[in-house]
């Protein structure tokens, strides 16, 4: 089994889909129940290729190799496109940190999906799909497919579940990440074409293998990096392009504008995916892509990066503070926290890049409890306004506790998954640019400024009229709160967790920047 | 005996005519008309050839009892269309035609 | 015994984790669970001083693997030294006072086990703090103390004042914990580590260049500045007096706010390798010191002038870390926690019966409270500096190494405020204890046992805390942390007049306020007006920080709605009028399709053909 547990994994999502196909649309019960226990199937699997994986192995483990699309052009000359899987340190925890969210996304959906259930989870277990495969796919080609499967279906899942504006939202997010994507594309092609030659015993074959397109572009022994014969042109040109394209994803900060309009539209549970995984594909692509291939480059332009993520965490940082709802604190938050992602791949050292991987699993974990949060106070109240709320911690005293924990957690108090990222990623960007690093750290208290006003509102002071009588969480809401913070907490206390399946894999990343 | 250079300036000629009615007469008939001109243009050409080719044959003659026949085919089927137009819209102006922009 | 001192933070760990999880079911039983687990703390804790204090004892430290990264380690461990051997008596002490207090304080709260657990939770990371055999460790501790900090001010989560002033304590010491974050990656970034020892050691073997130690010790003092509550951090400690009085007297007056002291104490061979840093922390201290006292002169709360007063001596305190007055300034730590407490917990017990903060509402208290008004008393005059009293021997501790370390303004600077501390500390117990009330509260009584005996065992320690200087405390502490022969002069002038600054200020309140009894109750003018209302410092940081950066916040805003969003609007446009001018093309006449397909035919025709022609 263990073989193919990449495939396992990545496809289980299309039992539910099969499942759901029997039952009939009305048995909303049913529809939840197999809604739930499909999606934990990927989590176990998930959970059984962490245990499975070898942490001193370098390279990829776990590897499905098969021929699929092989286009001839000429005589001896071949376009391949093998499926191809495979996960190493940088890729496994977020395969996990999918699975899970997943599963919390598909708990929330429970309460707060309240119409066409059957489709709703046919396109949650499609867009599973290629969640997991974006970030096992070891072939561009393959990557692109899942790219657009989970872009696809989140369209539909924004536009048909989201609040009063959710054709508009829909519509935005697919004409932002669609760029995104058109931009991705053409940078592969440019990759397939410059840089994904092999020449084998069955004669010259393009491919957009990712080990290979790695291997020719970074490894001295290469022929193609011999012949010195990558222009300028191409390597700049990709990498901004790459840049721009994931740029949109993460959101970098002009092109973030997109994520307000989507995530305050998005029903709760795609908003806890979107902002839990979706927003990490960019992270993970920057990781895997620009320095991946593009080592001396993104080196180059370090300064540039590490600037780009400090603009990102004070703009989120400032816009967050002067929100006037909870839901959009959430957004600008997350806004902000990704510009610590970029500090730590900016860093260009191995602090930073440790820093940057966890931030990417701390903040999945951290933006789905307050997405999931908002969407339980949503539920109840019909608001999120500042304004219309307080004092929630007299009637929902576990919600609220929660919420103030997953805010103390944000803001990256010790002992919770928020500190680590944050500290090493500012650790990292220290070693070498203490003064940038000493501008940055001005977001800490940022952060601590707009959290605590935001959850303070919400849950302090005198109670307001609009919640008396709420109901605190239901067992289904408790469940999503008290794993998630689990996981804050686990990956806080015992950071090694994440950090040592990671080592080797670092080690290769910066064997290629030169460190 | 008439040198090729005439028969093909005959041709031309002809074809320029036809072009200019069909890019600019309203009439759709006149349109249609203008349709027979080149394509006869065209046979023009083809006899031309089939006697004064490089290897000459009555492939070329062959050919524009094709076209003849074709045109034929295809000015009937123009004339349905137009008359079928004119039941529609009560007009057989080209410029009034314009129902493709939608 | 030294290598179980891991033992003494895991008892309020584990209360922490009970109390999370079955505090519900507990109900007031919690207390027990607190008081059980620190009790057990306690002893380990003077097992294990008593241990480190026996002739011919050393160092034990220890610690594992937390987390690596490569090549770089992180650990945790714990170690025990002479200060921290104190430190842990202190916090474990007063903790378990404070722990018994408030079973009657808190008698009736509906989240009396909320408030014991997160009591624990305070407990667990200040007692980790101080164990800390690294800078990372601490820093970690450093935070979650204020994080429970945080938690124990918003207690009463529903007052707004009590939202307000929580988020203040924590931005204002967030600001602070800034200094040390970028103060400590440096020096990591410089000595690859983030222990104590390796750190000292490049400091003085020279690795380090003087301006880089003097830049850190500076940074790593400004967290110290804002955890304890020091000039121009200072704003949040009074406003923190909104959270439960135990509260109060255990964080905010005994512990918490001094682990900035001791961090500058337990770093002090690193300050005191910068002669720069050095005169820092002891301007910064002396000007707390004489700042705070004099706004605790005029303020009506009596919690208030208690927080001012903290706020004094912690500046004392680093008044005289400043001066290389090392002993004197952990001396006064060490004295200040048992007293301090005990008159928080005394005006608690005021508070508790009397039901006001205002000591204008007053007085003749004592008259019903005959236990509370002694402590109070005793309180009072430890920190007044009393010959025979605990005060007395630190704060003449520190006279002196402040006059030694040849900075006379400071020595005055702290004279003056011992003449203030006399004089408001008896203002506020003339004010509350004698005359006659001025409140209309009848059901004025003595505080229960498990609220009076604590107050009972910290007064005995407000009196005889001062005497182990006898048993050669001074010397234990300064071993192997003070390089040279502190500077042991024989001032018998300074004791004299350390000693009539007690009296006179004394005397002073008693002449103003012990005679009469009235309060004033015209507005105030002047000087008293600035005293008043804090020389106006909060207002100045709302005009000068807060309100620019919401504005700027705001302005922000706008450029994100209209330029980004504008941006994104005029691309859209852009492709919209694109789309707009290419329909005009497709007008629905065939003849103008042919015309154009005609006219490329022909431009492709002419091409080619010119293409044979070249």
């Amino acid at each position: 089994m263990m073989e193919h547990i990449l495939s396992l994994i990545t496809f289980s999502p299309l039992l539910g889909v099969l499942l759901l196909l029997f039952v009939p649309r009305d048995k909303a019960g049913s529809i939840k129940l197999i809604g739930v226990l499909v999606t934990l199937i990927p989590l176990v699997l998930a959970f059984t290729m962490f245990a499975g994986f070898d942490s001193a192995q370098e390279g990829f483990q776990f590897v499905e190799d098969a021929s699929w699309i092989n286009i001839p052009l000429a005589e001896g000359v071949t376009v391949q496109f093998n499926y191809t899987l495979g996960v190493d340190g940088l890729s496994m925890p977020l395969v996990v940190l999918a699975t899970i969210v997943a599963l919390m996304s598909a708990i929330a959906a429970v309460n707060m999906i309240q119409k066409r259930w059957k489709e709703y989870f046919i396109l949650f277990f499609l867009m599973q799909v290629g969640l997991f495969g974006v970030f096992t796919a070891q072939n561009l080609f393959l990557f692109f497919i899942f790219f657009e499967i989970s872009l696809v279906t989140m369209f539909f899942l924004i536009g048909v579940w989201g609040l009063d504006k959710r054709e508009d939202a829909a519509f935005t997010f697919l004409l932002y990440n669609g760029l995104g994507s058109a931009i991705m594309l053409i940078s592969f092609i440019a990759l397939l074409v410059n840089a994904g030659l092999v020449e084998g015993p069955a004669g010259i074959i393009y491919t957009t293998d990712m080990q290979t397109l790695t291997y020719n572009l970074t490894n001295p022994a290469s022929p193609l990096f011999q012949a010195g014969q990558y222009s300028d042109v191409f390597l700049y040109g990709v990498f901004f392009a790459l840049l721009v394209a994931f740029g949109i994803k993460l959101p970098l900060f002009p092109f973030h504008s997109w994520i307000l309009k989507v995530h305050y539209q998005a029903p709760p549970p795609m908003s806890m995916i979107l902002s839990g995984v979706l927003l990490k594909i960019g992270a993970y692509g920057l990781m895997r892509m620009e320095v991946g291939f593009f080592p001396s480059i993104a080196m180059e332009f370090s300064t540039m990066l590490l600037v780009l993520g400090i603009v990102n965490l004070l703009y989120g940082g400032i816009l967050a503070f002067v929100q006037e709802d909870l839901k959009m604190v959430v957004v600008y938050s997350s806004i902000s926290h990704m510009g610590i992602i970029l500090m730590g791949i900016g860093a260009m050292n191995r602090l930073g890049f440790q820093g940057a991987i966890f931030q990417m699993v701390s903040h999945g974990f951290l933006s789905a409890i307050f997405f999931f949060i908002v969407g339980v106070v949503y539920t109840r109240v019909h608001t999120v306004k500042f304004e219309e709320l307080g004092g929630m911690a007299k009637v929902m005293p576990f919600t609220s506790g929660i919420l103030l924990t997953a805010g103390m957690a944000s803001l990256g108090l010790p002992g919770m998954s928020g500190f680590i990222s944050e500290f090493l990623s500012f650790l990292g960007v220290f070693e070498n640019h203490p003064i940038l690093a000493a501008v940055a750290s001005i977001g800490i208290v940022l952060t601590s400024a707009y959290l605590l006003r935001a959850i303070l509102s919400v849950t302090y002071g005198p109670t307001k009229e609009i919640l008396v009588g709420m109901p605190d969480a239901r067992l289904t809401e408790v469940i999503p709160m008290v794993v998630l913070l689990g996981f804050i907490i686990l990956i806080g206390v015992y950071p090694a967790i994440l950090s040592d399946p990671l080592q080797t894999t670092l080690q290769s990343f910066l064997i290629r920047i030169g460190g | 005996m008439v040198p090729l250079g005439g028969y093909l300036a005959v041709g031309a000629i002809l074809f320029s005519i036809g072009v200019y009615g069909l890019l600019t007469k309203k009439n759709g008939i006149i349109v249609l008309l203008s349709i027979e001109l080149m394509l006869n243009a065209v046979n023009v050409n083809l006899v031309a050839f089939s006697r004064f080719g490089i290897a000459a044959n009555i492939t070329g003659q062959i050919f524009s009892v094709f076209t003849i026949t074709v045109a034929a085919a295809e000015a009937a089927i123009g004339l349905a269309i137009l008359v079928a137009i004119f039941r529609n819209k009560a007009t057989i102006n080209a410029s009034e035609i314009d129902i493709m922009k939608r | 015994m030294l290598a179980n001192a891991w033992l003494i933070p895991l008892f309020p760990l584990i209360s922490f984790v009970l109390l999370v999880a079955f505090g519900r079911q507990l109900k007031e039983g919690a207390a027990y669970v607190g008081i059980l687990s620190l009790l057990a703390s306690f002893v380990v804790a003077v097992g294990v001083f008593f241990e480190r204090f026996a002739e011919g004892a050393h160092d034990y430290i220890t610690s594992f693997d937390w987390l690596n990264i490569g090549d770089f380690v992180f650990t945790m461990g714990f170690e025990v030294n002479q200060l921290n051997a104190m430190m842990l008596i202190v916090v474990t002490l007063v903790s378990l006072m404070v722990h018994l207090y408030s079973k009657g304080y808190m008698h009736g709260d509906e989240r009396f086990p909320v408030f014991y657990s997160y009591l624990s939770l305070f407990t667990f990371s200040m007692l980790m703090l101080v164990i800390s055999p690294n800078l990372l460790q601490a820093y970690i501790f450093w935070e979650l103390v204020g994080a429970s900090s945080f938690l124990l001010i918003g207690f009463y989560f529903f007052k707004p004042s009590a939202r307000a002033a929580a988020k203040k304590a924590f931005l204002t010491t967030r600001v602070g914990d800034l200094g040390i974050f970028i103060g400590i990656s440096l020096l990591f970034w410089q000595t690859g580590t983030f222990e104590y020892a390796a750190i000292f050691e490049a400091a003085h073997s020279g690795v380090l260049s003087p301006e880089f130690i003097t830049l850190t010790s500076i940074l790593i003092f400004i967290g110290a500045v804002g955890k304890s509550g020091q000039f121009p951090l200072h704003i949040w400690l009074p406003d923190a007096m909104e959270g439960p009085t135990p509260v109060s007297a255990l964080i905010h007056a005994a512990t918490m706010v001094a682990a900035g002291v001791y961090l500058v104490a337990r770093l002090f061979p690193l300050f005191e390798a910068s002669a720069t840093a050095m005169l820092t922390v002891a301007i910064i201290g002396g000007v707390t010191a004489i700042f705070a006292a004099s706004i605790g002169l005029v303020q009506n709360d009596i919690k208030r002038v208690l927080a001012y007063s903290t706020v004094s001596q912690l500046g004392y305190m680093m008044m005289a870390l400043g001066s290389a007055g090392y002993v004197a300034g952990v001396f006064h730590l060490f004295t200040h926690a048992f007293f301090k407490a005990l008159l928080f917990l005394a005006a608690g017990s005021v508070i508790h019966s009397v039901g006001t903060q205002d000591i204008k509402e007053m007085g003749g208290v004592g008259k019903h409270m005959p236990i509370t008004k002694i402590v109070f008393l005793i309180g009072a005059l430890a920190i007044a500096g009393v010959p025979g009293l605990a005060g007395f021997f630190s704060k003449e501790e520190i006279l002196i190494a402040t006059y030694d370390s040849g900075n006379v303004v400071l020595f005055w600077l702290a004279l003056t405020a011992a003449v203030m501390t006399a004089f408001y500390m008896f203002r506020l117990y003339f004010l509350t204890f004698s005359g006659t009330p001025r409140h209309e509260n009848h059901h004025v009584h003595e505080s229960p046992i498990f609220m009076t005996l604590p107050m009972i065992i910290l007064a005995v320690l407000a009196i005889f805390s001062g005497y182990v200087v006898y048993a050669g405390f001074g010397e234990w502490l300064a071993h192997g942390v003070i390089s040279g022969e502190e500077g042991e002069g024989h001032h018998t002038w300074i004791m004299v007049l350390s000693i009539a600054a007690a009296f006179g200020g004394i005397g002073l309140a008693y002449l103003l306020y012990g005679r009469n009894n009235k309060v004033s109750t015209a507005e105030p003018k002047g000087l008293h007006k600035l005293l008043f209302n804090k020389y106006y410092v909060d207002e100045f940081y709302g005009t000068t920080v807060i309100k620019p950066y919401t504005l700027f916040g705001y302005v922000l805003k706008f450029f994100d709605k209209y330029v980004i969003g504008g941006l994104v609007q005029f691309t859209a446009w852009i492709a919209v009028a694109i789309g707009r001018l290419g329909q005009r093309l497709q007008n629905g006449q065939v003849q103008a399709y042919s015309l154009v397909t005609i006219l490329g035919l022909v431009i492709l025709l002419l091409s080619m053909t010119a293409g044979r022609l070249w």
